[in-house]
């Protein structure tokens, strides 16, 4: 009999271990995870799913083109070499839903649309009647409002503002002004355009923030630059200047804040910066408004640390995270690219760890030379520069009800977001943010017994504090009068029976002894 | 004149912090029954104070739990200082006993245990904004407490004011040392440890072969 019942229960367990691996949506070339309250990593399910690698043979038409045209050799390297993409170092979406991708090594511009079919190459320009070409560019920008093409033609120190047809409107060239020192180069490494039509441009000497041009390409300054990280050897520095005379303090080390590496600029106009440096923490990503000031600390997210949190031991082979690009995505979504662990860490607008994926690899969804990140609605572009394509990651179900939720909550919807979350956690236990949705949407219905009991599980005391107090009135509301009349009954009969007993008309049991 | 039961004389060292220690000592009152369950309930208010205190005020790391740091910083404490001071007390020509000592330390810890119990039950009825008072009520507690012990050490080495703060800061200077040594100690036979037993290895091995 027992021997039935284990072969069944056997049967049983196989049977659900069948079910549980298959209810894994997708399996990934590394371990999705999330953090938890003590900034502990627990594993999570997978957000994004890495859909395939594109490199140079993937882009239909390429081959076409590149084939027929005049003096083609199959054995040339150099021929050979335009069939691929070189080191391609930076990817734009634009509004006119084409992809542009940088082949720094080709010296080119890839034009193709969504499914990666070939649209155009932009190799050869037009400046003021001339024809030039591109020399290692290395990053690429389409403003929406005029669609003109923005490439920072590195090599060449010069960003370019071309049409579609690659004849160039403006050439934006190293400042003259004496603000732009002269000693420094002038090598533009990344490029966006603001609503006015102001050009930013990341230059990597220039540590003051990005330089910053007006439409007619005339320079107007530096604009975002970081804070200097207070280190003790700052602080230190400080105090020796302030006691030393003009001489020496000509000779001492200045301290230089590190200059951002990359940024983005979103609908609203807001410039988001990255810096790259592993050992500088402060202003690693920034949310900057056109005053030049950081406001991601208004958004309550001023104690954030981006990218992997760090070990609790260190070792020779701990990397910090190093943020070499961010991209907002459609809902304000920070997408940021860690250089060091080949991973892209998405944030929500209110920097809000969401998912975290990739690695450093050979697999699909793996890197060697993480250098851009670019979404495209649910869809995100990884640039790798070693392995010479762009690996898509698309947005999985469970990404896809994550985000859901995330959006009602952030704009306030927390009834709406009840639904989601809670579907969230059916899928993954880890996830905090949804047990603190669920709170809040339950707190919103003043059930506060259960919100308390979200609010514990997400270990959030603030929370917890607020549907505490809920409940506790309600307790009070239900129980004061009762109790406070049983208290008052209670008195008075205390006192009558001590008033009868002192005039002698009963006695209580406990003085009888004493009594008699 | 002071006939008081054990427990009635509690209540009134406590209530009477300036002659209360000296009637004890005068009627050779206390009792070491009540004094040890005095540190437990110490042992008890500690821990209850990281791990039952209200969820909106405070929540520890709970991953991993260990009773070793409780254990130490109530009974391991309580028992050093009492050894630490008794040492002092003898350089001093204090008049406590180690059973006197004991006993007025532990008896002088009690509102500083009652008020923490206390501000831990309040913990879980009041909410955030309200934590005023369960602070005033630990304060009060550890002030009383401090009052109650610089007493009960003058009272039962009969020393003046003076000489009471001296000691009580001479002994915690010896509870320094005497750790420092400890932990000294511990080295040393976890090298000796060693050593016998990469003995014992060398003989097993030469007998094995």
């Amino acid at each position: 009999m027992s021997k039935i019942k284990r072969l069944i229960a056997g049967a049983g367990a196989l049977l659900m271990m069948c079910t549980f691996s298959s209810a894994v949506s997708a399996t990934e070339s590394y371990d999705p995870y999330g953090y938890d309250r003590w900034g502990d990593a627990v594993s999570s399910q997978v957000g994004y799913s890495a859909e395939e690698f594109v490199d140079g043979k993937m882009i239909k038409g390429l081959y076409e083109r590149i084939s027929v045209m005049e003096g083609f050799d199959f054995d040339d390297d150099k021929w050979k070499s335009l069939l691929q993409l070189k080191e391609p170092s930076d990817i734009f979406v634009s509004h006119d839903e084409k992809l542009y991708i940088v082949d720094k090594g080709n010296n080119r511009i890839i034009i193709t649309d969504f499914d990666f079919g070939l649209i155009d190459i932009l190799d050869s320009f037009e400046v003021d009647g001339k024809a030039t070409k591109l020399n290692a560019p290395q990053g690429v920008f389409v403003d929406q409002y005029t669609g003109s093409i923005y490439i920072c033609d590195t090599d060449n120190d010069r960003v370019l503002k071309c049409d579609s047809e690659g004849v160039v409107d403006k050439v934006f060239t190293k400042p003259t002004s004496e603000i732009y020192s002269q000693d420094l180069t002038f090598k533009p490494e990344k490029v966006v355009v603001d609503k006015a039509g102001n050009v930013y441009v990341v230059v990597g000497s220039v540590t003051k923030g990005s330089v910053m041009y007006d439409i007619n390409g005339e320079f107007l300054g530096f604009f975002g630059a970081n804070r200097v990280e207070q280190t003790s050897e700052v602080i230190m520095n400080a105090f020796w200047n302030m006691i030393a005379t003009q001489a020496q303090r000509d000779r001492s080390v200045r301290s230089t804040a590190v200059g951002f590496d990359n940024f983005d600029i979103d609908d609203m106009g807001f410039i988001y910066t990255v810096s790259e440096s592993a050992d500088v923490k402060t202003d690693m990503v920034k949310k900057v408004n056109p005053e030049g000031t950081n406001i991601l600390a208004t958004l309550g997210a001023e104690d954030v640390v981006f990218g992997d949190q760090p070990p609790a031991y260190w070792s020779i082979y701990t990397k910090n995270s190093s943020i070499v690009d961010i991209d907002i995505g459609p809902n304000g979504e920070l997408n940021l690219l860690d250089f060091a662990h080949g991973r892209v860490f998405q944030y929500d607008e209110k920097a809000n760890l969401m998912f975290v994926m990739g690695g450093i690899g050979n697999q699909l969804g793996t890197f060697q030379n993480a250098v851009a990140i670019e979404t495209n609605d649910d869809l995100i572009y990884v640039v790798d520069s070693r392995k010479n394509g762009i690996t898509v990651f698309k947005r999985t179900e469970f990404g896809e009800i994550v985000t859901e939720a995330t959006n009602l909550y952030n704009s306030g919807h927390y009834d709406e977001s009840y639904g989601p979350w809670t579907e969230v956690v059916k899928r993954d236990g880890n996830y905090r943010r949804a047990y603190i949705g669920i709170g809040n949407a339950l707190l919103g219905q003043s059930r506060y017994k259960e919100a308390m009991k979200y609010f514990k599980i997400a270990l959030s005391r603030k929370r917890y504090n607020r549907a505490f107090e809920g409940y506790r009135d309600e307790i009070l509301q239900k129980w004061l009068t009762p109790v406070a009349v049983t208290l008052i009954i209670l008195l008075i009969a205390g006192f009558v029976l001590k008033q009868l007993e002192k005039n002698g008309v009963i006695r209580m049991p406990w003085n009888r002894k004493r009594g008699a | 004149m002071l006939d008081l039961t054990q427990p009635q004389f509690v209540k009134h060292v406590i209530m009477h912090p300036f002659e209360g220690f000296e009637d004890l000592r005068w009627k050779k009152a206390g009792d070491m029954r009540i004094a040890t369950f005095i540190v437990f309930l110490l042992f008890f208010q500690q821990l209850a104070y990281n791990r039952l205190y209200g969820f909106q005020y405070y929540s520890d790391y709970d991953k991993v739990f260990n009773i070793i740091p409780y254990i130490s910083s109530s009974f391991g404490l309580f028992i050093l200082y009492v050894v630490c001071n008794w040492a002092m007390c003898t350089l001093f020509d204090g008049e406590g006993s180690l059973r006197n000592i004991y006993i007025v330390t532990a008896y002088s810890l009690i509102p500083y245990i009652v008020g923490y119990l206390v501000g831990t039950f309040l913990s879980h009825v009041l909410v955030r904004d309200e934590a005023i008072f369960i602070d005033t009520i630990q304060i009060i507690g550890l002030a009383w407490t401090v009052v109650l012990f610089i007493s009960a050490m003058k009272a039962v080495h009969q020393f003046t004011f003076f000489k009471t703060i001296l000691l009580i800061l001479l002994t915690l200077v010896a509870m320094v040392l005497c750790i420092f040594l400890l932990v000294l100690l511990l080295t040393l036979f976890q090298q000796v440890m060693i050593f016998v037993f990469t003995l014992y290895t060398e003989i097993s091995y030469k007998f094995r072969v």
